[in-house]
């Protein structure tokens, strides 16, 4: 293999792989489980691209292939499931589109809007990047963290509950000053 | 009315017998009867988690009904929270769904925030990175299509197939991440926290292992980018006593006295015990029992190897997962303190999530594995285009690379139940491959099976002979270059070929020479491209 072949190949899933994997979680599936979902999403894509309508836009594409295989999710045996339940990957999916618009941020701009957050994210203070990598990093508990920032846990709750709506803010405020959208 | 009372209804009930008529019966006395109704429901719940018990699920079944008990009175804010961080019980979400139900608005906004959450692990996880997921990608791909050149035939024809859509790829959309330098300083600090970590514990088991307790493994092969970190290393003479190891990179095998191998591929941290027991930390592991009557002790971070099979390996680099991979024999493996086993066979692997304390199937995937193999596969190429294929790759004529050599490990470790003809071979001098009386195999001992294969040339004409030279660990015992010799031997190594083809080194073209130490073996192929040249070398275990 090239080095340039290999940069193709890297470019494609750096491309899509942001937007796909928000998307394979938005329908409920374990967190554990989304990148092993969105890779299958991959896989299924390469085995069947002489059916890809080039009409489409590829990312609906293979979002369509992710929301098939989420929904497959739900005949499997309990021990083999990558959802969290049924019945809330029902509701979720209920309220997806299976067509081209679903909402940009899960879409194909979703690398310009995460690259936007990595960004935000450097700028956070040192302890609210603890908090947040204690979470998300880490995936410790609302409780654990408690116990290790000195707090209580609602009060982590509530932390993290800022920090997201700061970093959402942030990120969009970022994405509509891009020249790249 | 029948004859029945409470209690006998009720235990027919429980036992499945209760027929159509008295389940109306049973019903209408529970409708009059609270008390009855509440032990019946008692009794239910109690039989469903007998059911649970019994496939090792109990504590999990425990631990959702009192979850469901206090989930009961959440708020909706905290039941999307535990739906957030992947917490949530199927009770918890059942509520969710109630609260979902016919407000679309309310679903949409949840799959926003989840799709946030699933970017913020993006954002500031180093194992969920860009990289992380291609390479992660890369090596599935390989699974599921079991040739190497995937990632090229993937780039080629999406770009084929994405290049002809109108305005093609907007290339202003990709915008660089600045990877290279957070990746590497995560992994700096990850480094420097691992190593601040370990000190406490090296410093403890530093006086163990400098005293005088008993060597209980010792280095048998490193590769030469093999680095140890100061202080938990093995002895000067290559001789591992109890206590803690760290490899900062490279690949290291070692053999425990109980006759077992480890080999570990850094980074890597693991620890021998004072029973000759050996528990991966993190990083890649495989370990091999050369047989039935050697026993090994081997856990990682909760998983328990209870049957390693004959050769096992162990995947401990994220965090939150382990996954156990059997390569051969059968194996079994344990999660400690939970009651969930698994057997596995040849070829399966299982993952443990340490967060949900789950052990779940994956697919087999030996890619992780790469580094270590090419030490545990007792093959070395000195010479040419050689590729050690991964254990399971399917033996084709196809896959490789025009000129390439491509060597299987057919058969781990074997024991002929019946004569097995070979070629004749002179040692110490090159010989045509060609027609020969063949002669029967003399080993009776432990054998090992590999498949060498040249990948035909499509081009026209071969101007110059593709020489590769291999040296085995053990002793050549045999070789089988002819085509019926292969196609005898097959059923006695167990080598399943993909295809039907003609086989072998027959053009007598072909030059083969193993030296007098029967380790090395050095292949010439000239001959043509019509059919896949071929040959099988039997090495002796014992």
């Amino acid at each position: 293999m090239t080095t340039t072949d290999r940069e193709r190949f890297i470019e494609q899933v750096r491309e899509h792989h942001a937007g796909l994997r928000g998307f394979v979680r938005s329908l409920g599936v374990d967190p554990l489980w989304v990148d092993d979902v969105a890779q299958e999403a991959f896989i299924v894509a390469y085995n069947r691209l002489d059916e890809f309508d080039r009409a489409r836009d590829f990312g609906a594409w293979l979002r369509g292939i992710a929301r098939n295989l989420v929904i497959n999710e739900r005949r499997k045996d309990a021990r083999r499931k990558r959802i969290l339940s049924d019945n809330l990957t029902e509701v979720l999916i209920a309220s997806s589109s299976a067509n081209d618009d679903e909402p940009e941020e899960m879409g194909d701009y979703a690398l310009a809007r995460l690259n936007a957050l990595k960004e935000c994210v450097r700028g956070l203070p040192e302890k609210s990047l603890r908090l947040l990598r204690s979470r998300y990093e880490d995936e410790h508990s609302a409780q654990d963290i408690a116990a290790a920032f000195s707090m209580n846990p609602p009060a982590v709750r509530k932390a993290l509950e800022r920090l997201r709506t700061a970093l959402r803010e942030c990120m969009e405020e970022r994405v509509a000053l891009s020249p790249a959208r | 009315m029948s004859s029945r009372t409470d209690d006998e209804l009720l235990r027919s009930l429980l036992d499945g017998e209760l027929e159509e008529s008295l389940r109306c019966e049973l019903a209408a006395r529970l409708k009059a009867d609270p008390e009855l109704a509440s032990r019946c429901a008692w009794e239910l719940g109690f039989s469903e988690w007998i059911r649970q018990a019994l496939v090792g699920d109990a504590i999990e079944a425990e631990r959702s009904f009192l979850g469901a008990l206090q989930s009961d009175s959440l708020p909706i804010g905290d039941l999307l929270g535990h739906i957030r961080d992947g917490s949530a019980s199927s009770f918890e979400c059942d509520q969710v769904v109630k609260h979902l139900w016919g407000a679309p608005a309310a679903a949409q906004g949840l799959r926003r925030r989840l799709a946030e959450d699933e970017w913020l692990r993006l954002a500031v996880s180093s194992s969920k990175s860009e990289q992380a997921f291609i390479e992660s990608l890369e090596t599935r791909m390989w699974a599921e299509t079991g040739q190497d050149r995937f990632v090229e035939d993937f780039a080629k024809r999406f770009e084929r197939e994405l290049t002809a859509l109108p305005g093609g790829i907007e290339a202003e959309r990709v915008v660089p991440l600045c990877r290279v330098g957070r990746v590497t300083m995560l992994r700096l600090f990850g480094a420097a926290a691992a190593i601040a970590l370990g000190a406490f514990a090296l410093a403890q088991v530093a006086v163990g292992r400098l005293g005088s307790a008993p060597a209980l493994a010792s280095v048998m092969k490193s590769t030469p980018d093999a680095i140890w970190i100061e202080g938990a290393s093995p002895q000067n003479d290559g001789t591992l006593r109890p206590g803690l190891y760290e490899l900062k990179s490279g690949v290291v095998s070692m053999r425990l006295t109980g006759g077992g191998e480890l080999t570990v591929e850094g980074p890597a941290r693991f620890e021998v015990g004072e029973d000759a027991s050996t528990e991966v930390h993190a990083g890649i592991a495989l370990a091999r029992t050369p047989g039935k009557e050697v026993g090994m002790a081997l856990s990682s971070r909760g998983l328990n190897i209870s049957e390693p099979g004959r050769l096992v390996g162990i995947d401990a680099r994220n965090e939150g997962a382990t996954e156990a991979i059997v390569f051969d024999g059968d194996g079994g493996i344990c999660l400690d303190g939970s009651g969930k086993c698994r057997d596995l066979s040849k070829f399966e692997a299982v993952k443990v999530d340490h967060l949900r304390d789950r052990l779940v199937d994956v697919p087999y995937n030996p890619r992780a594995f790469s580094k270590a193999w090419a030490m545990v596969a007792g093959v070395e190429d000195n010479l040419g285009p050689v590729t050690i294929e991964l254990p399971g790759s399917v033996i084709s004529a196809a896959g490789g690379a025009e000129g390439e050599v491509r060597v299987f490990v057919e058969n781990e470790s074997f024991r002929p139940d019946g004569g097995v003809e070979v070629d004749r071979l002179a040692v110490g001098a090159f010989a045509a491959a060609g027609p020969n009386p063949g002669e029967a195999l003399e080993s009776n001992g432990e054998l090992r099976s590999y498949l060498v294969q040249l990948t035909p040339s499509v081009s026209e004409g071969r101007e110059e002979a593709i020489e590769t030279s291999l040296t085995f660990d053990h002793p050549v015992v045999g070789v089988i270059f002819s085509s019926d010799r292969l196609e005898d031997s097959d059923a006695t190594v167990g080598s399943v070929l993909a295809e039907e083809a003609r086989r072998g080194l027959e053009s007598g073209e072909d030059e083969i020479l193993l030296s007098e130490d029967r380790h090395t073996l050095n292949l010439r192929f000239r001959g043509g491209a019509d059919h896949a040249e071929q040959v099988r070398v039997l090495v002796a275990l014992n």
